[in-house]
């Protein structure tokens, strides 16, 4: 496995005051790739961010980059580009500064510096910029000015910690593509942190699903969006109705159970329905109509059933089931993504 | 309460914080030989006479230094302790905030004698390094709290990403944290400057023939004469505060810091 | 590396070592001496500066004075923070440096002027005589009202700038909701106004009670010998009677009164629920 990985990380425990956030954590990245940290908040994904960049010392495991072992190397020794979710541009410094701060550093001779920070401010778009105070621009600009001065000095591995969550919602879909395009035409390693599936779907080569401290699925987006190999996993990438699977009858967080509608493998342990695979108006079960949601293209039903809550939803050219109604369902094992043992 | 009558209430309150000040400044240009008010023609005699004075010349420029050098050192012990309350979890926590903020709870006045029976007497040491380290200690408390306070809008990742451009710790607050706190430290050192040029109590037991700093010679000269030379230099001190005080809210918002 | 207690401590260090010996350690002795008898420990030094008449004048004096300068303090900083606050925004900043501004001149400078106005040739003396008030030049100075007005002009701005935060820090229109349902000016005050700037009513007076209870000048010019307080006491038991035994209990009244004061304050300042 560690042949082909760039950054390799290795029984990693990580912590603060002595406490465990991360436990024993394996994962291997190849150069080039960008790999999405996925998790809801606290499970360990901004923690581990931080350990590859340094700002955090590992309680115990080893991390390798590029074949060398940087578990004690400082983080600024390590040339590892990191963009803020709060960008943590220098308040004091123009743009300009703010690009070239990495390079002065390194003592990079003026016209090359003023070379490199021109091409840098050039590739975000901000020329003409150069001389105005991160106060002076809009936020999606100076998340621009964030991803030049990280990306200017040629970092190995270049690290984003929800670079986009500041930003409304038409500039993030606008970032995202940047993003994406920026990857490919300097084919850097990014390790990218998120708590947004959608983001995560969207741009990265493979994901890492993250749950307390622990990995709990890995794999390119199509897998962990068709085939979640956990019921967590599926139900943070949009299956809202996971049941699990015990004596032929689907088993409800509440204790409530109902017999399968048809056969299953043996080793199935958890079943997990879209809202659309649901089946409305037929299916051997019966729910009321809580409330209807009218989305455009569909309209989104929440059931009442003995299973608890169940989320469907049906195109909006067929006949309404109005609230208050009961209402035939079903949940067919043939459109469920089917979690093993 | 109608506003007309609530400016009418500023207005008093004005006239009694400031007003005496005026009065002052009036009695100082006095041309006769004692202090009245109104003032026995007008001259400005009084004012260049407190220039003559050696006594007041002398300790003026030892408050100068004084207040100079403290405020130095005081900002010198005291940016690092603001640092490290911003970004650290503080070693000793309550004990260690009470015994540095304790200068500003305890009367001044018992500094100065604590200093001078159990350090100056006993160590034979002179009185202006004791002015010195008396004035220090009580600036301290000052330092800290105006430097945290603009501390307190700089987040710590422009360290971080200072750090991992490359820059080593030291760098990292030189160069980011330094300049964005460069206001508040001069604002804690004017305010520095001018409470230990203003400061008595703690002055009070740490004088001595021929070692005296302005405000405590001026106490002495009154107790003595009766004419309106120290008018004049009220007047003078008043102005210079003034100027001071203006200079630095028009720069820096001063205010902010009080 | 950026949570270590190491570092932390190496940056506290110099302050706390410089404070600790060159400032609290001598404090600390000059305390503990109060209780120091020439035949071992007790408080015998307290007992003898209580029953001492002038001793306990001073104490009471002391008190007595500036609980009216704060008590004064409070009742005109709340009219003056208010007339501050309904201002417009750009006029108030003038407003509070106008306050501030005081509290950089010298208190020598401040205290002086007082000398001038209340003197026996001063400014009000003059006006009395010439308006025919009476025959005599007045004894104005040297009075406990001397020395009230001087510590009141001294420490009012403390009281006003702390009135007038918390006054800005007042939700917006709970006046005129107060007044909606139906309270008049006095219930508003004392029941909304007050109860909600409590904090800084408390910040305020206590910076105000012990400044007076410490301060030095004022008494010394405008009270002289005849009103003593604490401060003015400690030095003359020092500088005239060489008498260390009672100025370390008068420092140990100044610094006890201090802190009790603080912390009574304090906990005014902590709502009680009801």
């Amino acid at each position: 496995m560690s042949d082909a990985a760039f950054l390799d990380l290795a029984g990693m425990t990580l912590g603060y005051d002595g406490k465990a956030a991360v436990e024993s954590l394996d994962l291997a990245i190849k150069e080039g790739e960008l790999v999405a940290l996925l998790g809801p908040s606290g499970c360990g994904k901004t923690t581990t961010m931080r350990a590859i960049a340094g700002l955090l010392q590992p309680m115990g495991g080893r991390i390798t980059l590029g074949g060398r072992d940087i578990t004690s190397l400082p983080a600024n020794r390590r040339n590892i580009g990191l963009v803020f979710q709060s960008y943590a541009l220098f308040p004091h410094l123009s743009v300009f500064e703010n690009v070239a701060f990495g390079l002065r550093r390194q003592r990079t001779p003026k016209d090359e510096l003023e070379r490199r920070v021109a091409g840098a401010v050039a590739m975000v778009g901000l020329t003409g910029f150069e001389r105005r105070l991160p106060k002076e621009l809009s936020g999606g600009q100076q998340q621009r000015v964030a991803l030049a001065r990280a990306v200017v000095v040629r970092p190995r591995l270049l690290l984003l910690d929800e670079p986009l969550s500041n930003l409304d919602a038409r500039l993030r879909l606008e970032m995202r593509t940047e993003l994406r395009r920026l990857q490919r035409e300097l084919g850097i390693t990014m390790v990218y942190v998120t708590h947004d599936q959608e983001e995560a779907l969207a741009l990265a080569d493979r994901i890492v699903v993250m749950r307390d401290g622990k990995i709990e699925q890995m794999g390119p987006p199509e897998a962990i969006y068709e085939t979640p190999a956990t019921d967590f996993v599926a139900r943070f990438v949009g299956f809202e109705n996971v049941f699990e699977v015990r004596d032929g009858q689907l088993r409800a967080g509440n204790g409530a159970a109902l017999p399968l509608q048809a056969p299953v493998d043996g080793d199935t342990a958890w079943l997990a329905w879209r809202p659309h695979a649901v089946e409305l108006g037929q299916g051997p079960y019966e729910g009321r109509v809580r409330g209807t949601s009218y989305l455009g293209q569909s309209v989104e039903y929440l059931i009442e059933s003995a299973l608890g809550p169940i989320k469907a939803e049906a195109p909006a050219a067929l006949p309404r089931h109005e609230a208050g109604r009961t209402v035939a369902f079903g949940l067919p094992p043939a459109a469920a993504a089917a979690i093993t043992r | 309460m109608s506003s007309r009558m609530g400016g009418l209430m500023l207005a008093l309150v004005f006239l009694f914080l400031i007003g005496p000040f005026l009065i002052i400044i009036a009695a100082g240009m006095s041309a006769g030989e004692t202090l009245a008010f109104p003032p026995q023609g007008l001259s400005l005699r009084w004012f260049w006479a407190v220039f003559e004075v050696e006594s007041f010349r002398a300790s003026f420029v030892l408050s100068i230094v004084l207040a100079v050098g403290a405020t130095l050192l005081a900002l010198v012990l005291g940016v690092p302790v603001a640092y490290a309350l911003a970004r650290y979890p503080l070693p000793g926590g309550e004990a260690m905030r009470t015994l540095l903020t304790s200068p500003v709870i305890v009367p001044a006045i018992i500094v100065g004698l604590a200093l001078l029976r159990y350090v100056v007497i006993p160590l034979d040491l002179g009185i202006v390094p004791a002015l010195f380290v008396a004035h220090t200690a009580l600036l301290v408390p000052y330092a800290v709290r105006v430097v945290s306070a603009s501390l307190a809008n700089l987040r710590s990742d422009i360290e971080e990403a200072a750090v991992l451009l490359g820059a080593n710790r030291v760098q990292a607050f030189f160069l980011t944290v330094l300049p964005n706190i460069r206001n508040g430290i001069l604002a804690a050192f004017i305010l520095g400057f001018v409470t230990s040029f203003n400061q008595v109590p703690v002055s009070l037991f740490l004088t001595g023939p021929g070692v005296s700093t302005l405000p405590i010679q001026m106490l002495w000269y009154m107790e003595f004469t009766y004419d309106p030379s120290i008018a004049a230099l009220s007047a003078l001190l008043a102005l210079m505060s003034m100027a001071i005080v203006l200079l630095a809210e028009r720069f820096l918002g001063l205010s902010r810091y009080v | 590396m950026f949570t270590s207690r190491t570092t932390g401590l190496m940056l506290v260090l110099p302050a706390v070592v410089f404070i600790a010996v060159g400032f609290l350690a001598p404090v600390l002795i000059l305390l503990a001496q109060s209780l120091r008898l020439e035949d071992g420990w007790g408080i015998g030094n307290y007992l003898a500066f209580m029953n001492d008449g002038l001793g306990r004048e001073v104490f009471w004096r002391t008190i007595k004075l500036a609980a009216l300068v704060t008590l004064a303090a409070a009742v005109i900083g709340y009219v003056a923070a208010w007339a501050i606050v309904e201002t417009r925004p750009e006029r108030r900043g003038v407003l509070v440096g106008m306050v501030i501004l005081p509290l950089m001149i010298s208190p020598v400078a401040r205290t002086y002027a007082w000398l001038v106005i209340l003197g026996r040739t001063g400014f009000l003396n003059v006006l009395i005589t010439n308006l025919g008030l009476s025959e005599e030049p007045l004894r104005l100075l040297f009075t406990e009202t001397a020395v009230f007005i001087g510590l009141l002009q001294l420490f009012l701005p403390l009281m006003i700038i702390s009135l007038v935060s918390a006054l800005e820090n007042l939700p917006r229109d709970v006046v005129p909701a107060a007044q909606t349902l139906g309270a008049g000016w006095i219930a508003t005050f004392f029941k909304v106004i007050l109860p909600l700037t409590r904090e800084g009513l408390v910040i305020g007076g206590t910076l105000v009670f012990t400044g007076s209870v410490t301060a030095y000048i004022t008494p010394a010019v405008l009270g002289g010998s005849k009103v003593l307080m604490l401060e003015t006491l400690l030095y003359q038991r020092v500088s005239v009677a060489n008498d260390f035994a009672s100025a370390s209990v008068i420092a140990a009244i100044l610094m006890v009164t201090t802190l009790a004061a603080n912390r009574l304050l304090r906990r005014l300042a902590t709502p009680r629920r009801r």
